[in-house]
């Protein structure tokens, strides 16, 4: 995905990736942000995203590192704690190509959502978007593709039960765990 | 008699604690219900029962040092025993996880239905230890991908523990929404009973401001309707106290992480 350079607003290490959402919620950025979740960083993986903003709403989001986009980019850099932000100014003009890629777009609310797990936020972004862009996270259709995909679902569970089983070990719940 | 639940989600703003307490308040009118408070990270049932100022509360049951007994932090509310937690950040730090299973054994002994208020994450011993602990799940859920998507993860954390799933009541539904073709998809995926669907309302948020549960604020309106239909659709099972009571006792809770 090609997003115009643009102006660097800022960069600084934020303590959670919802501080930045919040701030440029506020401030209507037109732009993007790049994500750098510091504790991939201490881990030695190479995390990072990038979330652009009409007027303060999310428009697309991209995992630069994974080359995926929309919600399934968003879960590429979604580690909380401590992000180093670089906030970006964007002419409306010039990011108009790059939001028509419709398979990297997230519903407004979807970043505060997954990066941040700040439910408050997401309701607030949504409630300040436009009118048509409000119900996207909505699509009863997407929800019905969603639950017809049975592979898309069985890859969910078996990595929720892998993660269960890992964190059992970790928590010492191994006697309570099924077989 | 007793059976527990969590009554959980994976994510929050699906409308947990007001299910919960509605459920509670719907289930009290033909058992002894017992609410606990278990999200305690972000507790917020205290706001929803007018508990604000209660004095005690889990937080003091689940640090070693402060000398009080189970019964000081329960409440008779809206014909319900409520437990709320604390809000404070020094508590919850304080706090050993790994004595909640003492207080809900405790609990267990004189109620017919304990309902935990589960925190929305699964991140840590704290937050999954209400699900380890319950009999049953109720799986409270919003029609969108991000909330189906969590609540199938909070069901297999759930069943790897051993924990089976009692529902799922579909919350906050738009009216444009059809929930019943949803459910029924969902129903392939997600174990018990499709309970209820319960309709997006005003009254709901209105509740919360007057401090009381949906169904002592608004009782007629549609969505504390519906959550009576969830209620009456749980099937509560029959079981032994003292069994349920020991089975916390004798659950394998480490120290804290």
């Amino acid at each position: 995905m090609r997003i115009p350079r643009g102006a660097l607003l800022r960069s600084r290490v934020v303590d959670d990736p919802g501080d930045v959402l919040r701030t440029v919620l506020d401030e209507e950025l037109t732009g993007y942000v790049v994500f750098e979740p510091q504790d991939a960083l201490l881990l030695g993986e190479a995390t990072r995203g990038v979330v652009t903003f009409e007027e303060g709403i999310p428009v697309l989001a991209y995992d630069t590192e994974r080359d995926r986009g929309g919600r399934d980019g968003l879960e590429g850099f979604a580690v909380t704690g401590p992000n180093r932000v670089a906030v970006h100014a964007v002419d409306s003009e010039e990011l108009s190509d790059a939001h028509e890629t419709t398979e990297f777009r997230v519903p407004p609310g979807e970043p505060a959502r997954v990066l941040a797990g700040d439910e408050r936020l997401a309701t607030e972004t949504t409630d300040a978007a436009p009118e048509p862009r409000r119900e996207e996270g909505r699509d009863q259709s997407a929800v019905e593709a969603f639950l017809a995909d049975e592979d898309a679902i069985e890859a969910i569970r078996s990595e929720a039960r892998d993660e269960a089983r890992a964190r059992a070990a970790e928590w010492g719940l191994d006697d309570v765990l099924e077989d | 008699m007793v059976e527990a639940f969590a009554v959980a989600s994976g994510k929050g703003g699906t409308g947990k604690t007001t299910s919960t307490l509605a459920l509670g308040m719907a289930l009290a009118t033909e058992y002894d219900v017992t609410v606990i408070d278990a999200d305690t990270g972000m507790a917020n049932l205290l706001f929803h029962a007018g508990l604000d100022d209660a004095d005690v509360t889990l937080h003091d049951l689940l640090i070693e040092e402060r000398d009080v007994q189970v019964e000081d932090a329960v409440y008779e509310r809206f014909g319900m025993s409520v437990v709320p937690c604390g809000t404070s950040l020094a508590s919850f730090e304080a706090a050993d996880p790994a004595r909640l299973r003492d207080v809900v054994a405790e609990l267990a002994h004189d109620t017919d239905v304990l309902l935990l208020d589960s925190p929305a994450a699964l991140g840590s011993k704290s937050a999954v230890l209400p699900i380890v602990l319950a009999d049953r799940i109720v799986v409270v859920l919003q029609p969108t991908v991000p909330s189906l998507s969590d609540g199938l993860k909070v069901q297999e954390y759930a069943h790897s523990y051993g924990t089976d799933t009692a529902g799922v009541v579909f919350n906050r539904v738009r009216p444009d929404e059809n929930v019943d073709r949803i459910a029924e998809q969902a129903g392939r995926y997600f174990g018990g009973q499709a309970l209820a669907s319960v309709p997006e309302s005003d009254a709901v948020r209105a509740a919360r401001r007057a401090g009381e549960p949906l169904l002592a604020h608004a009782p007629d309106d549609p969505a504390a309707d519906a959550f009576r239909e969830a209620a009456a659709r749980l099937d509560v099972r029959d079981g032994d106290g003292r069994d349920v009571a020991e089975r916390f006792k004798s659950a394998v809770v480490p120290d804290r992480v």
